[in-house]
């Protein structure tokens, strides 16, 4: 049985109703659905022959603010609405002062911001009903005052809330070129059971400067597929997912991705079965 | 979490510091910020520049889908800075982007550099309702019979409420014809002295439609939109033409599917 998933992205609505290619999944930004919109009606046709996953981009549970409880509130209805398999965030902020800044911005590891974190993952979870999956970033920049590997942090987070952990493995190989640290070192500090999801993406080098950027606008890289198989081999067969969000292709080209995400799978089965 | 934790305790630091970074990724002073950053080999500026690129890269991406032809008519570059400007003042207050830009439109209108461009604004408004006719769900229409059983003497007090995806829109220029001739791509000549348009715009058959309407159905079912009970559409109405037949707006109004639900004002209120 596929565990492999697709991010569902409106140009390939119409494809994948018209093709029902066989995925395990489908995932969606939760924010694109709270409106009652026309895109959400489409969703529910291909509920019914998905189980779609619920990422959010827009909690900002790393923000030093309240939570914004209408925001909250809209997130609970589409997860009442849609009854998603996973529901996930990140390890990030991305609203201050009432303006959503459409990011994903880092946190300074430290005790103080550990404890908001996590209380903001306990105050979601029990506002949304449901457990939470927290996603690792793509990171530009660290602060001087962080006093935790971010390894360390996410997996304390999850030791605290309960919550499950998203391995996003190309964050984790933008982030370890960026910043010079081992990737495997990396995800063997987080807990392997509570790792939920594999996030599987493209990324490209800035134009100016020795950084990559996570774009999800084109093929998963080698490396970051070879670190996705020695995942496979630590985590075991988890739910995976393609992402592809910018320079998108036809649907084909995600399939393409999906099956090979898959095979590794199969490869992974096979070697632990003999 | 234990009792005695603190919310604003343990925030103080980390508010000022994702303040100062909110600030500077919506345009402000990045040197602000460069002290509380580890270089790693690079500017911390350039660090934070790749958050603050890519915040007005998607957002402006968003709103140019939304007003593709205003885009067009100022070109590309200016739209950037104008985009740029109405970020900064204009941050999403809303987490989904869909609801992003509604404001655009009053932005644009007073904002000095388009003031030789005075239909801009408009064209701004006609795109956003039609973003908003292709995006938002449209309800079950009240059912023709619906209103059978309230008194006579209770139906001007009749308040309706409208499909969320309809629109209705007056501009003293002729802003479908700018928007239809910047859909070609050899703009053909739109006559700008030809007048201003009343239209509703709406989705009808899964796509996005528009009509110009006579003053008097405009005033009505504009009237209605914005919540004003019946009689008192129908005296806009009548106002604008006195030959509006009330009883046959109210039907077609209703014949359209445009009414969803509808309340009745207490008496004595």
């Amino acid at each position: 049985m596929t565990r492999v998933g697709i991010g569902l992205r409106s140009p390939h609505v119409t494809a994948i109703a018209a093709v029902r290619p066989p995925l395990g999944f489908l995932e969606v930004h939760a924010e694109n659905y709270m409106a009652e919109t026309t895109a959400l009606d489409r969703l529910l046709e291909l509920r019914r022959d998905y189980p779609v996953s619920l990422h959010g981009v827009a909690l900002s549970l790393g923000g030093a603010e309240e939570l914004e409880r209408g925001h909250l509130g809209r997130f609970k209805a589409l997860i009442e609405c849609l009854e998603p398999m996973l529901v996930s965030e990140h390890l990030a902020w991305s609203a201050i002062g009432g303006a959503y800044l459409n990011d994903l911005l880092p946190l300074p590891y430290t005790e103080e911001s550990l404890d908001l974190f996590c209380h903001h993952v306990e105050e979601a979870q029990d506002a949304l009903g449901r457990r939470l999956l927290i996603e690792n970033p793509a990171s530009y920049l660290r602060y001087r005052h962080s006093s935790t590997p971010e390894a360390e942090f996410l997996a304390e987070i999850a030791r605290r809330t309960g919550c499950g952990i998203l391995f996003d493995v190309n964050n984790i190989y933008v982030s370890a070129r960026n910043f010079g640290f081992d990737p495997l070192g990396y995800l063997d500090t987080l807990p392997a059971e509570m790792i939920g999801e594999i996030h599987l993406a493209g990324h490209r080098a800035a134009q100016d400067v020795d950084i990559l950027i996570d774009d999800h606008g084109s093929r998963v890289a080698e490396p970051v597929w070879e670190l996705y198989a020695e995942a496979l081999r630590r985590l075991g067969p988890v739910p995976a997912l393609i992402e592809w969000d910018t320079n998108l292709p036809a649907l084909e080209g995600l399939l393409d991705e999906a099956r090979h995400a898959q095979e590794l799978v199969n490869v992974r089965c096979h070697l632990d079965a003999a | 979490m234990p009792k005695s934790w603190s919310m604003s305790a343990v925030t103080s630091t980390l508010l000022e510091l994702q303040t100062r970074i909110g600030r500077a990724v919506l345009g402000g002073d990045i040197a602000e910020i460069a002290d509380a950053i580890e270089g790693d080999g690079l500017d911390p500026a350039a660090r934070l520049g790749i958050y603050r690129n890519h915040a007005f890269a998607t957002l402006g991406a968003a709103l140019e889908a939304t007003f593709p032809v205003v885009c067009r008519l100022v070109d590309e570059r200016f739209f950037a800075y104008a985009v740029h400007e109405y970020l900064r003042e204009h941050p999403p207050r809303s987490r989904c982007l869909v609801e992003y830009g509604a404001d655009f439109p009053d932005f644009l209108a007073g904002f000095q550099p388009c003031k030789d461009l005075p239909y801009l604004a408009d064209v701004a408004r006609f795109e956003w309702a039609l973003h908003i006719a292709a995006t938002i769900r449209e309800a079950p229409s009240l059912q023709m019979d619906a209103l059978a059983a309230i008194p006579a003497e209770r139906a001007g007090y009749i308040g309706f409420r409208l499909q969320p995806s309809v629109s209705y829109f007056a501009s003293s220029w002729p802003i479908d014809a700018i928007w239809q001739a910047n859909q070609e791509g050899e703009v053909p000549p739109v006559d700008l002295a030809s007048g201003g348009t009343s239209l509703e715009i709406r989705r009808a058959d899964e796509a996005v439609a528009w009509r110009r309407l006579d003053s008097g159905t405009f005033a009505f079912r504009m009237a209605l939109a914005g919540g004003v009970v019946l009689a008192a559409a129908i005296a806009n109405a009548t106002q604008r033409d006195p030959e509006f037949d009330a009883s046959v707006g109210l039907q077609r109004m209703l014949a359209g599917g445009l009414a969803v639900d509808f309340s009745i004002l207490p008496e004595g209120a």
